[in-house]
Parts: C-alpha cells; sequence; structure tokens
C-alpha cells in the first residue's frame, strides 16, 4: 500500500510548499451568520425583488383638489403593488418584532440585576407591540376594509 | 420492597405522564385537522361544493376522465379537444399524482358502498390533505426541535393563510397534496440523516415518489437536499450516516422520478437536477478521501481532504458545463431560469410574467399571507442558528431558499409558508417554555430526570434547556417573577389569538371565493350570486355543435373543456407560446386581419369576458396588453405593443385611446352594442366600470362575426364567427350602386323549345376551335 501512494514520487518531486488555509477563511459565528439572514431577510420582505424587476417609484405622488402635487407613502387599494419605502418601511417593522422576541428571550440568560431585566424585558415588548399595531396600521392603509365586516 | 414499589410507582407515574402527553399531542393535531378542515369550507358553505378557478378544472376533467375509463387509458389520452388542430397528450404532459390520490380515494370508497361522486372527492380532497401536513409538520417540527414546537407548528400550518390559499375547498391542484408530500419527504429525510438507516432513506425516496407524481415542485427538494448535504460536507460534518442516507435516496430518487412519464429522463437530462447528481458524486469523492485519512492517519491530510474535495467539485462542475455545452444536458428551462435572473422573464417569456402568481411578491403579501409568524420567523431562525446541529442546518437552508424564491415569486409563497410555521413553532415554544414554566422546582427536575432515562432524547439538546445551569435557572426563573411572566404570556396569547382571527377573516374573505361564481353584496348586506360563467358555459355546450371550436384567451381553455365541453384553441397549459401568440394576435389585430387567423384556425366561436358592466376588473381588457406582449413576441412586424398606447404612454380606452386599440378585435368584442347600454341615470351610456371611462368607439358593427350570446351581466360574451359565404358584403349607397341591365330577351317561346347555347362554339371543319379563340 505504502508504494502505492508513493509511486508517483518516484518520478515527481514534491516541492516544499506548504498549502496553508488562509487566515480569512474563518468559520462564521453563529451571530454572524444570523445577522447575514436576519440582513436577506429584510431585504426580501420588503419586496427588495418586486423593486427590481417593477422599477416603482419610491415614494408615489397625487394630486388633490387644488392641483398641487402631494407625496403618498403607500399604494393603496393595490395589494400586489408597492412603493420602495413603504416596502422598506414594514419589512423594518417585521425584522423589529423578530429582534423583539429574541430579545425577550435573552432574558433569561443574563446573570444581570433586576433593573437590566427590566428594562430588557421593556424594550422587547416595545419591539413587538410597536411593530405589530404599526403593521396593522399600514394594513389598514393599505387595505381599508382590513379585519372589518 | 421498599426500593421496589417506589420504582413501580415511577415507572407508573412515568407512564402516565407519556401517556397525558401522547394524548396531548393526539387531541392537539386532531383539533388541527378539524379547525384546518372546518376554515377551509367557507366556498362550500356561501356558494356550493364546486370546482374553483382555472386549473383545477382540468384536473377534475382528467380525474372524471380516469375514473370512467381507467388508469392506462388514462395515461394513452390523447385529447383532442384541446390545443385544437395540435390536440395534447395528457398522460404523458401531467402529474398523475393527485388523480391517482382522488382516484383511489373513490375506489375504496365504492369498495365499501359509500357512493360518493369524484366531484365531492375532488372538492374536499385538499381541506383533508391540509389535516395531514400539519401532522407531517408535527413529525418534522419534532425531529427538528421539540413536540412542543411540533404541536404550535402544526397549529400554525393547519390555519395560515398561505396555504390556506391553495388549499380550500374546491380548489383541486397539485399544490394541494404537494405540500404534503413535501413536508413528509423532509421529515423522512432528517429522520435518515439522524439515523443513517437504509431504511427511512428508502421511505424518503418513496415520499419524494409521491411527491414527483404530484407536483412539479419536486425540484425544490432535489436541490435542497443536496444543498443541505454539501453544506454539510463544507462544515466538515461528513459521517457514514450522512453517506448512507444520500446515496439511497438519490439513486432510489432518480430511478423513481424517471418512472413518472412527464419527468421521463429530465432527471438526467436536465441542469435543474444535475446539482443532485454533482453532490452525489462528491459524497463518493469526500468518503473516498475519509477512507484514505484512516488508511493513512497523517496531520496534514485533513487540509488534503478540503482540496481534494474542492478539485472533485470542481471536475463534477466542469463536467456538468462541458456536457451542457455539447447539447447533452439541457440548459435551465425559462421557468427555473426566472428564478435566478429575475429580470429574464419580464423580457424574454411574457407568457410566464404575465401569470398574477407570477410576479415579484411585495410587502403586502408577506404580512398578509403569515401575519405574526413573519415577525417570529426570525426569531425562530435564530434558536435554530444558536443551537445548530446536522438537521437544523437543513431547516436554515430551507428558510433561507424559500424566503428567496417567495420574494421572486407570489406563488412560493407556498413553500415559505410550512418553514415560517416550523421556525415559528420553535420560537413559541422556546418563549412558552421560558415564561410558562411553573417555579416549583422539583417538577423541572422531574422532566430532566425523564430526558435522562431515555438516552436517545438525550443526544439532541432539548430547546431552553440548557442543563449545565439548572441552579442558575432556577434562580433566574425566580428572578422573572410572577408578573413579568404573566404578562409576557397573556400577550403572546393575544397575539397568537389575533393571528386566528386575522387567517379566518383573509380565508374568508380573500380567498374563498371560487371565482366562478361571484358574489356582490348590496349596500344593505344583501348578496347577489352572479353565475354568469356558467351560464355561458352551459349556452355553449347546449346551443353548439358537439365538435365547434372555441377561441378565447388561455385562460379559460380549461374551463370551456370542463364545462363547456367543447375544442379549445389554447389553455392554462400553456406549452406552445407560438399558438398561444396566434390567439393573441387574432384577439389584437383589426377585424378582417383576424378573420383570416381564425378561419387558418377553424373558429367557430369566440368567447370574451367583459367586466364592464358590473365591474369586475380581471376581465380581457385588463389582460389585453399581455396578449399584445405575447403576440408581439413572435410576430414583432404585425403587432407593437407601442400602437396601443397613447402618446402620453397610456392604455386608455375612453376617446383619447389609440386607434389601433378602438378597433381591434377584442376591443369590439368587449364593447359590441355596449355604447347602447345605459347603467344607471347618472352615467353617460357606454360607462365602463371597471376602468371608469365613457368607451371611445361606441358605434360600429361587426362584420365577420355575429353576436350569440350574452350573459345576464355581460360578463361572457359569445361570437359567432361567419361563414366565408355569408357575411355581410359592405354597404353601397344607393345611388353609386351600378345594377348590369342586362339586354338579353328570351327567346323561348311556346313554338321554339328547344335552347339555344349562347356563344357555341361554331365547329367549322378543319379548323381548331382554340384558334378561333385566339381570332
Amino acid at each position: 500500500m505504502e508504494q502505492f501512494f508513493t509511486l508517483p514520487y518516484f518520478i515527481l518531486e514534491v516541492p516544499q510548499i506548504k498549502i496553508k488555509k488562509p487566515s480569512w477563511i474563518k468559520k462564521p459565528s453563529a451571530m454572524m451568520m444570523f445577522s447575514i439572514v436576519l440582513v436577506s431577510y429584510f431585504l426580501v420582505t420588503g419586496g427588495i425583488i418586486y423593486d427590481v424587476i417593477v422599477e416603482p417609484p419610491s415614494v408615489g405622488s397625487t394630486t388633490d383638489e387644488h392641483g398641487h402635487s402631494r407625496p403618498v407613502a403607500f399604494m393603496p387599494y393595490r395589494i400586489n403593488g408597492q412603493y420602495i419605502m413603504e416596502g422598506l418601511a414594514s419589512s423594518f417593522l417585521f425584522s423589529m418584532g423578530g429582534l423583539g422576541f429574541i430579545i425577550l428571550d435573552q432574558l433569561h440568560n443574563t446573570s444581570t440585576n433586576k433593573l437590566n431585566r427590566i428594562l430588557i424585558a421593556t424594550v422587547g415588548f416595545i419591539c413587538v407591540l410597536v411593530s405589530f399595531c404599526t403593521t396593522w396600521v399600514f394594513m389598514r392603509m393599505k387595505l381599508p376594509g382590513y379585519l372589518q365586516s | 420492597m421498599v426500593q421496589a414499589g417506589s420504582k413501580k410507582a415511577s415507572i407508573s407515574k412515568i407512564n402516565t405522564k407519556a401517556g397525558i402527553s401522547s394524548l396531548i399531542i393526539f387531541v392537539v393535531l386532531l383539533l388541527a385537522w378539524i379547525a384546518g378542515f372546518s376554515s377551509r369550507l367557507f366556498a362550500v358553505i356561501r356558494f356550493e361544493s364546486i370546482i374553483h378557478e382555472f386549473d383545477p378544472w382540468f384536473n377534475y376533467r382528467a380525474t372524471a376522465y380516469m375514473v370512467k375509463h381507467g388508469f392506462y387509458n388514462f395515461l394513452n389520452w390523447f385529447d383532442e379537444r384541446a390545443w385544437y388542430p395540435l390536440g395534447r397528450i395528457v398522460g404523458g404532459t401531467v402529474y398523475p399524482g393527485l388523480m391517482l390520490t382522488s382516484g383511489s380515494i373513490h375506489y375504496v370508497l365504492h369498495l365499501l358502498h359509500i357512493n360518493v361522486h369524484i366531484r365531492d372527492i375532488c372538492v374536499f380532497l385538499a381541506p383533508v390533505f391540509s389535516g395531514l401536513t400539519s401532522i407531517s409538520t408535527y413529525l418534522l417540527t419534532k425531529e427538528l426541535w421539540s413536540a412542543g414546537a411540533g404541536l404550535f407548528a402544526a397549529c400554525f400550518i393547519a390555519i395560515v393563510p398561505g396555504y390556506i390559499s391553495r388549499s380550500v375547498a374546491g380548489s383541486y391542484d397539485n399544490e394541494g397534496i404537494a405540500i404534503f408530500a413535501l413536508q413528509f419527504t423532509y421529515y423522512l429525510w432528517i429522520k435518515s440523516v439522524k439515523t443513517g438507516s437504509v431504511f427511512w432513506a428508502v421511505a424518503a425516496s418513496l415520499s419524494y415518489f409521491y411527491m414527483v407524481s404530484a407536483w412539479g415542485g419536486y425540484v425544490f427538494i432535489i436541490n435542497l437536499i443536496p444543498l443541505h448535504v454539501f453544506v454539510l460536507l463544507l462544515m466538515g460534518r461528513y459521517s457514514n450516516r450522512l453517506f448512507t442516507s444520500y446515496t439511497t435516496f438519490y439513486i432510489l430518487g432518480l430511478i423513481f422520478s424517471m418512472q413518472i412519464p412527464f419527468v421521463g429522463f429530465q432527471p438526467i437530462r436536465t441542469s435543474e437536477h444535475m446539482a443532485a447528481g454533482g453532490v452525489f458524486a462528491l459524497m463518493f469523492a469526500v468518503g473516498v478521501l475519509k477512507y484514505l485519512q484512516s488508511m493513512l492517519s497523517k496531520t496534514e491530510f485533513k487540509s488534503l481532504v478540503v482540496f481534494g474535495g474542492l478539485i472533485a467539485a470542481g471536475v463534477v462542475f466542469l463536467a456538468v458545463v462541458l456536457l451542457t455545452y455539447a447539447g447533452y444536458v439541457a440548459p435551465w428551462s425559462g421557468r427555473f431560469y426566472s428564478l435566478w435572473d429575475t429580470g429574464y422573464a419580464k423580457i424574454h417569456i411574457p407568457i410566464i410574467a404575465s401569470v398574477s402568481e407570477h410576479q415579484p411578491t411585495t410587502w403586502f403579501s408577506f404580512f398578509f399571507d403569515l401575519h405574526i409568524l413573519v415577525a417570529t420567523f426570525p426569531a425562530g431562525l435564530w434558536y435554530t442558528i444558536k443551537n445548530i446541529n446536522d438537521e437544523r442546518v437543513f431547516v436554515v437552508l430551507y428558510a433561507l431558499s424559500a424566503v428567496y424564491f417567495a420574494g421572486v415569486m407570489v406563488r412560493l409563497m407556498l413553500t415559505l409558508t410550512p418553514v415560517v410555521c416550523i421556525l415559528s413553532g420553535v420560537a413559541f415554544s422556546g418563549l412558552l417554555e421560558l415564561f410558562l414554566r411553573e417555579d416549583d422546582n422539583n417538577r423541572v427536575e422531574d422532566s430532566e430526570e425523564d430526558e435522562q432515562s431515555t438516552p436517545s432524547k438525550r443526544l439532541y439538546d432539548k430547546a431552553g434547556k440548557v442543563p449545565k445551569m439548572k441552579h442558575e435557572q432556577t434562580r433566574d426563573t425566580d428572578s422573572i417573577g410572577p408578573n413579568l411572566r404573566s404578562i409576557v404570556t397573556v400577550v403572546i396569547l393575544l397575539l397568537l389569538m389575533l393571528f386566528a382571527v386575522h387567517c379566518t377573516w383573509v380565508t374568508s374573505n380573500a380567498y374563498s371565493s371560487p371565482s366562478i361564481v361571484l358574489a356582490s353584496y348590496g349596500s344593505d348586506g344583501s348578496r347577489q350570486i352572479l353565475d354568469d360563467f356558467r351560464e355561458a358555459y352551459f349556452w355553449l355546450s347546449q346551443n353548439t355543435a358537439d365538435y365547434a371550436r372555441v377561441m378565447s384567451w388561455w385562460d379559460y381553455g380549461y374551463q370551456i373543456a370542463g364545462m363547456a365541453n367543447r375544442t379549445t384553441l389554447v389553455d392554462n397549459n400553456t406549452w406552445n407560446n407560438s399558438h398561444i401568440a396566434l390567439v393573441g394576435k387574432a384577439m389584437s389585430s383589426n377585424e378582417s386581419a383576424a378573420y383570416e387567423i381564425m378561419t387558418a384556425l377553424d373558429v367557430d366561436y369566440v368567447l370574451v369576458i367583459f367586466g364592464g358592466v358590473i365591474g369586475y376588473s380581471g376581465d380581457d381588457i385588463n389582460k389585453f396588453l399581455w396578449m399584445v406582449r405575447i403576440a408581439e413576441g413572435e410576430h414583432p412586424k404585425d403587432i407593437r405593443e407601442s400602437d396601443y398606447f397613447t402618446e402620453h404612454g397610456e392604455f386608455r380606452v375612453d376617446a383619447e385611446g389609440s386607434p389601433t386599440l378602438l378597433n381591434c378585435l377584442m376591443y369590439k368584442l368587449s364593447y359590441y352594442r355596449f355604447g347602447e347600454l345605459k347603467l344607471d341615470y347618472r352615467s353617460p351610456a357606454g360607462f365602463d366600470r371597471t376602468r371608469n371611462a365613457v368607451i371611445g368607439n361606441k358605434d360600429f358593427q361587426l362584420t365577420y362575426l355575429e353576436e350569440a350570446y350574452t350573459t345576464e351581466h355581460w360578463l361572457v360574451r359569445v361570437y359567432r364567427v361567419k361563414k366565408p359565404e355569408e357575411f355581410n358584403r359592405p354597404r353601397i349607397p344607393v345611388a353609386n350602386r351600378v345594377v348590369k341591365s342586362s339586354k338579353y330577351i328570351s327567346k323561348k317561346n311556346t313554338k321554339r323549345k328547344k335552347g339555344v347555347i349562347k356563344n357555341r362554339p361554331q365547329i367549322v371543319k378543319g379548323k381548331r376551335l382554340s384558334s378561333q379563340k385566339l381570332k
């Protein structure tokens, strides 16, 4: 067996180099992976692919009864249409809600004092509730009859 | 004795605990099944037991054919009533799993003398399978995390709108059973990776076989599982378990998938499947290297393994590229290619881009289909990434790829939904395990003991239980405090309740419309049923010849074939782009040009959908630009999209619209005699409610077609194509008419009855007739 592997080296000379793993290749940490995932999630739920394909304006505009044009943040009544900013705003809220849940989970592995605990809980709560309520308001702007009738 | 007694008591205690927990699991799954089933019944209760939409009509028709004529006749079925004059080989162009499933249910029920009509089986198949989906989701999540998370996930997937949208009663489509097959295949795959047993791998490939027979989305599985294996290899998590399960799964899955006539040799011929083969080869390369490593036992070998693997991967990749270049392997088909290059479909394949469910997804759809789960999904992902192991790598990859694909196409929200449910189940169970745990320390330790007594469970760390700091944890739970604990619990429950409310509302309002029967609500809440589609199709089936060819846009092909039983030119199968483009060209050119196409295609009737009277937005005028685009793709000389816009680039049907639009066939067929109709007292005549405009071309006549039937609300209009001998010749004013007066007076009288032939050739002997004519 030994001869079999060393057979080529009767002819070839083994060069004196040492192949090293480049130092920058490292197994990414869990937190690193998660932030990459979260950022990509933020972009996709914000409809970045929609923005690339359809190329909507960042905010829409409408003319009111006096003939002035006013900016409109939300494309109303259109469930498969959006402006860029509206998508980003809502996907920011989604990610914030997700972070709120993660912060709430942090409650048990911080072995710190009571004040920190309360702070963490408050921040988590605010994140979850704000994101939920604001998204709900957004839904009402988008779809006026939402959760009625 | 005392010891034995206490042992016995503890065993019985464990038994009762296990009994209670399995009872809870059973009850929760049963309730999830019932809740999922009943929330999908809105359409049946409001309307009737009816097949929905477009594709289900074909599936229903094929199923009915299979039940009537048998499976082998179904496989050999050549449908000459579709794609006239080409016809369609149905057996070879269909995923037969759906028909087989409902056909076998029908067969079993009839064996038991339960005489259910095949239509009812088709209608209720998807809701029944949603229960099976929630069970397989439970099993998958249990393998990935814990039983509690599994129950959460099962409940979520039972009612989540993203899945309900494709599986309400009556929506008899491939996806309804395919999501079950998808989840079950993943469950068996995870199981086989965990155990490394050939049994589970074979089971996974059998389930994969069912998935291949059911839905084209099987490509997702055959790319995701190799991706999982590949990432595990990259992470240095190669093991013999992985080797056994993947090689078994790949070979058997390959052979099984090639048994489906529609798939055929695709798994070894097309690029979509090449990744799986590449990973298969890579697996062997890594296996050989690992074996050599064990033989050689050198320390440097580890880095060599990495490079050997990379070289093997490179060789495989190059081989695939070369084979593709040489033409042995088909390149990516347009449908899959458009998933990567998102602009591709928009430019090159309008027929894919024209389908509304192939549009890219907006934020609204994410929230609408997933609600609170859209926020808990990252949290669940965080839990899994934090405690990663072999099978959680899989769910992370599943999540990432599904999120991306869901962003590209609205339709693929369906593949995202199960993984969102799984990860949200993980998140909720993690949170609730933290906040709902009683302060009672004994019980905590009890459960820990349980864990330790079953060694198989100890291999996988449970959610939220960090074994090293048991004492710390008890102190922690004390310090969280009962107030905070109850507040968090209440808020979480409130969120879950709102989720259920949202799901029911969405199901009832958005996803339960059969779209065959429309309902409109008056101001006083009274309901009006608009049954125009079935009215028109019934008229077609009763009043036209059996062989009559009906031309319509491809959306309605399956419905015409299914309900009216008439020959169609194009239908929702969209396999022949040029044929569809021809129909699109006929619709978008003017009447005389369209007539040429229609006579060439032997069209007898033309059917258009017109929503201007009732304000129905999904009609043919709104789809018209896609017809123009598709026609332009094949006939760029005759049809140009820019002709149909005004100078300002607007698409409008009123007097300012472009003249090409106002004179094309689709416009005329939609608005024929619409100018005479006054809808109410305030609006002028010819007011289109869908587009909120008075139509531009009110007064026109049809030369080559005549109105055959218009339904009650004008929703469907059927026109008969006149035969060449019967159309009205163009009207000439009386003054310009030239009537040839003949000066011929008959010389016949009673005496001379013998007739004479006018200009009779006189035959002179010795002279030729033709020469006489020449003179």
